[in-house]
């Protein structure tokens, strides 16, 4: 007793420090960083991005125009041979600048200067000049942080345009990814337009996400394509997001005893941490 | 005792060591502002410098292990607070604070900022590649692990641990040496 309080009395300053650091620490953790990423929007305020590089956006926007008229046109054609055809509404997006990318090498993510107050909320769909960029994964009240399509962890249901061939779509840390195809057989040529599929569960269906850069028939499991985002991931300043309610629950049949989540199933093309 | 009544007769502002700690919390926030920025000339294939470890090793080369663990446990939290808590920062950077204060540095390096730089390249290195083992272990055990495969994981490893210890090496005598200066002179325990 009398050697805890002389050890109390020796260290009580310094016990009392490292508990308050610990604590702060752990309580910013446990709001996801919001009061630092606050203090990091206040102060690189004067630094956010004007509009600049714009014959390198004004290209992705004719890119994306293109694939959009791509899929428009295929869409058409399956038009006519369906009735019960629903239309997805566009709804206007949140424009907002990208002001920071990953505190981290591991992870694929960049910070906008929109946040819940300006109504972005966990979930929203992040669109760029180009197409598809990711999903906002945490926000505070004027910052929102998205995880790339790009991140290993990131999955996204997809399509091929042309030829409706399904897949999934996983990042590789730089700006291309790659997409498993769920038939044996895909039919598949470079330069097909990916767009998101209805099947993905995070992610509004039809948004361009890239092109066909090379194909790889004979791996193994499934067969490979490598795309080319069409978004410049690496250069982005601008980004779009779209208010988009996750469907935790779709109509496609899953199969029995399996989860949803483990990104096995082709009905699920769904993207989320470990 | 003397100087115990002089220093507590002053306003709590004023103490030494609530001075010290205001600088060395400031210290850490301006750390922690750097990390999402990608300021150009900081930047070497997508990867800046990682400056919480510069921050660890600065802290623990003269202190003790213990002081070094604590100082990358908070700092680890925090990192986990900007990224991800899954794999979490906080054990590479306690593994760094504590092999930077047992790093017998009076017989081997001296001290002065060529061998803090050497200390950051290790560091850095020796980092990564606890976060690449997290998760290449999530990988083998989890059966729904979203990660890729082992090779492509170690590959990735390779990239980002090389340019990051050779962009922190690089930029560490900036938070170092003015870090270093203030320590020496608001020494807790003269």
């Amino acid at each position: 007793m009398f050697a805890l309080r002389r050890w109390w009395t020796r260290h009580a300053l310094k016990a009392g420090m490292v508990t308050l650091a610990v604590s702060s620490a752990w309580l910013l953790r446990a709001n996801d960083g919001a009061m630092i990423y606050e203090a990091y929007n206040w102060v690189t305020r004067p630094l956010q991005p004007g509009l600049s590089r714009e014959q390198q956006f004004e290209n992705s926007y004719i890119l994306e125009l293109q694939e959009r008229i791509v899929e428009l046109e295929n869409q058409n054609r399956v038009l006519h041979t369906m009735d019960d055809y629903e239309s997805t509404a566009t709804q206007k997006g949140i424009r907002a600048a990208v002001i920071g990318r990953a505190a981290d090498h591991w992870w694929q993510q960049i910070v906008l200067n929109r946040g819940s107050r300006q109504g972005v909320a966990v979930g929203h769909v992040v669109t760029g000049p180009g197409g598809l960029i990711g999903r906002v994964v945490a926000v505070s009240p004027n910052t929102a942080r998205v995880l790339l399509i790009s991140d290993p962890t990131s999955r996204v249901g997809a399509k091929v345009s042309r030829t409706r061939a399904m897949g999934v779509v996983r990042g590789q840390s730089n700006n291309r990814v790659v997409m498993e195809f769920f038939e044996k057989l895909p039919d598949v040529k470079a330069g097909d337009v990916i767009v998101t599929s209805s099947y993905s569960r995070l992610f509004p269906k039809d948004i361009p996400i890239g092109r066909i850069e090379s194909i790889d028939l004979t791996k193994s499991p499934a067969p490979e394509a490598v795309i080319q985002l069409s978004a410049p991931l690496p250069i982005l300043e601008w980004a779009e997001v779209h208010p988009f309610e996750p469907q935790e629950t779709v109509d496609a049949p899953v199969l029995p005893g399996a989860t949803p989540e483990n990104g096995t199933i082709p009905e699920s093309g769904s993207e989320s941490r470990p | 005792m003397t100087t115990g009544t002089r220093i507590s007769s002053l306003p709590l502002w004023r103490q030494p060591w609530a001075i010290n700690s205001m600088v060395t919390a400031a210290s850490v926030l301006v750390c922690l502002l750097l990390l999402p920025s990608r300021i150009p000339g900081m930047e070497l294939l997508g990867v800046a410098p990682h400056w919480l470890l510069i921050w660890v090793v600065a802290w623990s080369v003269k202190r003790t292990q213990w002081q070094g663990a604590v100082a990358g446990l908070v700092l680890g939290l925090l990192q986990d607070a900007m990224t991800s808590p899954h794999p979490t920062h906080t054990l590479g950077l306690i593994v760094v604070g504590v092999l930077t204060a047992r790093l017998q540095k009076q017989r081997y390096l001296q001290e002065d900022i060529i061998s803090v730089a050497l200390i950051v390249f290790a560091m850095a290195v020796i980092a990564e590649t606890v976060l690449a083992l997290q998760i290449s272990l999530n990988q083998l055990l989890a059966a729904d692990s979203l990660y890729p495969s082992l090779g492509k994981i170690w590959l990735y490893h390779q990239r980002i641990a090389l340019s990051s210890a050779i962009l922190s090496s690089l930029w560490a005598p900036a938070l170092y040496y003015p870090l270093n200066r203030w320590w020496d002179r608001y020494s807790p325990e003269p």
